[in-house]
């Protein structure tokens, strides 16, 4: 908790700091950082039901696509709510199709549901296909760190919502739901209302995430937004971190991006193994995560 | 309260409710016996909406929850406490019971929650584990908090199944003056149990079934004379 409020305040006087020649690679890589900090925030909140996603990653392109597209026409803050709104309806549809579906089966449609998004957003034509989408800077570029403190933003709002859920009624269904969903039911729980509700709220937020990060890099291919590679980033990070928390996924987000980010400078994409290796490891010797270091201070479950 | 007409239930070749007919009278403790697979659990997750009957019609409080969805049941009234104890085991006693204290009757804040929880803390004798995690509890702990947490849900029929199996005679004994407190605060009991010294102890009328039908009910001596019930128990003689 004290934790996290740290972490922001760096994140807010960041650009302030004396960082000399590294200032702008230095506030990329935060930047970076950030969203994918923020996904992983939002996948954990659907993981508190019992529900593995690997549909955050489209959840992530199609809020990146969807706040491309509409901001010209209406504007930065409008386009990355509508993002938000296209990927948590999405995730609506999918969830009433699939959220009846246990564990296993549901990460699978889930898998699908990615590859089809992939696939409509590569054949259409107004999304640019596979030639990729160019992309306004947030503002028009009128705020050289705009796009910096959008990403600033969506990062304190990820954990204003990760840290109130986990202190609503809705974080005892959550946690009910995935311990248990028999008796969860028999003790008055609608487990697929709850998930259906936290699917939503965790899909805005992956969208949002996705849009502010298409005016950060100024581009877009479907390969890129709508990667595996970023669903499984947003799973390994909580598991890193911490599932079920807010500490966690935010913590172990800033420290696998940078990692990420300092091992693609020497090793390019030679970063996946490291990745695979961080995760066998933690499985093996930290099942909590990072937090179970942390585990004796008291509350630190629900930190 | 509960009426219970025709259920029946086949899982493949084997029938496992067989056109039972069945009344709970508002106030009464009414146990259901049987021998092993006699359908008794079966009878249980029907009436709390876990399995879905192939025929019949389950009536509670004049209205037909045949197939309600068992959250459904559990908001009208309709407690349930498993056999088998299923804690949530990453959360401390507390937090366990504050589940059902929340979602059991739809809408209720927090604040009340709390209070729900802490009365039924002090009933079932959990206070000095009540921020220990659920994990950790010993197996009479465990089935205390399983009665605590149906409790919570402020039903008006609570059912329970085989909550004393496994416990010490002792152990046993102080759970039937638990559920005759929950009695006496107004709650109407329908319990499976095995063990007939809690059954004589409890029950003010006692249904019999055998291979899913319902083949005797009435008073304990009644029940115990009955010769089917004997043949059930016993065997057929040669």
């Amino acid at each position: 908790m004290i934790l996290a409020g740290v972490l922001l305040l760096v994140a807010l006087v960041l650009p302030g700091l004396p960082l000399g020649q590294w200032r702008a690679f230095m506030l990329d890589a935060a930047q970076f950082a950030f969203l994918i900090s923020g996904l992983a925030l939002a996948w954990d909140l659907l993981a508190r039901t019992g529900q593995l996603s690997l549909a955050h990653g489209a959840f992530f392109g199609l809020g990146a696509y969807a706040a491309a597209l509409s901001a010209p026409a209406l504007g930065t803050i409008p386009a990355l709510l509508l993002g938000g709104a296209t990927a948590s309806l999405s995730s609506l549809l999918l969830g009433l199709a699939t959220l009846r579906l246990q564990g296993m089966y549901f990460a699978i449609a889930t898998l699908a549901f990615s590859e089809v998004m992939r696939t409509l957003v590569l054949k259409s034509q107004f999304t640019g296909g596979s030639i990729g989408l160019p992309v306004q800077p947030a503002f028009a570029g009128a705020y050289p760190l705009g796009g910096y403190y959008l990403a600033v933003a969506l990062l304190i709002i990820c954990t204003l919502v990760s840290l109130l859920l986990s202190r609503s009624r809705l974080h005892y269904a959550m946690a009910a739901t995935r311990q248990g969903e028999a008796v969860a039911r028999v003790l008055g729980v609608s487990v697929v209302r709850v998930k259906l509700v936290t699917f939503t709220i965790s899909a805005f937020l992956a969208g949002l995430a996705g849009g502010v990060y298409a005016m950060k890099t100024l581009f877009l291919s479907p390969y890129d937004a709508f990667g595996l590679g970023r669903a499984v980033e947003a799973l390994v990070i909580p598991i890193f971190g911490g599932l079920y928390t807010t500490t966690g996924p935010l913590l172990g987000g800033l420290i696998i991006v940078s990692l990420e980010t300092w091992l693609r400078l020497r090793i390019g994409e030679g970063y996946l193994v490291v990745y695979g290796v961080i995760l066998v490891l933690t499985i093996l010797f930290l099942p909590k995560g990072l937090m179970s270091l942390f585990a004796r201070q008291k509350g630190a479950r629900h930190a | 309260m509960l009426k219970v007409t025709g259920l029946t239930k086949r899982f493949g070749g084997v029938v496992a409710a067989s056109k039972v007919n069945l009344e709970v009278h508002e106030g009464e403790i009414l146990a259901v016996i049987g021998p092993n697979g006699a359908g008794k659990s079966t009878l249980l997750n029907l009436l709390s909406g876990l399995v879905r009957p192939d025929a019949g019609r389950i009536e509670f409080l004049g209205q037909d929850i045949t197939h309600a969805a068992p959250e459904f049941r559990t908001w009208k009234g309709l407690g349930r406490a498993f056999q088998i104890v299923q804690p949530f085991p990453e959360m401390t006693v507390r937090e366990n019971l504050m589940v059902g204290a929340l979602y059991g009757k739809p809408g209720t804040s927090m604040p009340t929650a709390q209070k729900v929880v802490q009365q039924v803390i002090e009933l079932t004798g959990l206070a000095a584990k009540a921020d220990t995690e659920a994990g950790e509890l010993t197996l009479l702990e465990d089935k205390r908090l399983e009665l605590a947490r149906a409790l919570c849900t402020q039903p008006r029929l609570l059912l329970l199944d085989e909550v004393m199996a496994g416990l010490r005679p002792a152990e046993a004994m102080e759970a039937v003056e638990l559920v005759k407190q929950i009695r006496a605060s107004g709650v109407t009991v329908l319990f499976i149990e095995h063990l007939m010294p809690v059954v004589r102890a409890l029950a003010d009328r006692v249904v019999v079934m055998d291979y899913g039908e319902v083949i005797a009910a009435g008073g304990y001596v009644e029940v115990a004379a009955n010769a089917r019930v004997r043949e059930a128990y016993l065997g057929r003689s040669a």
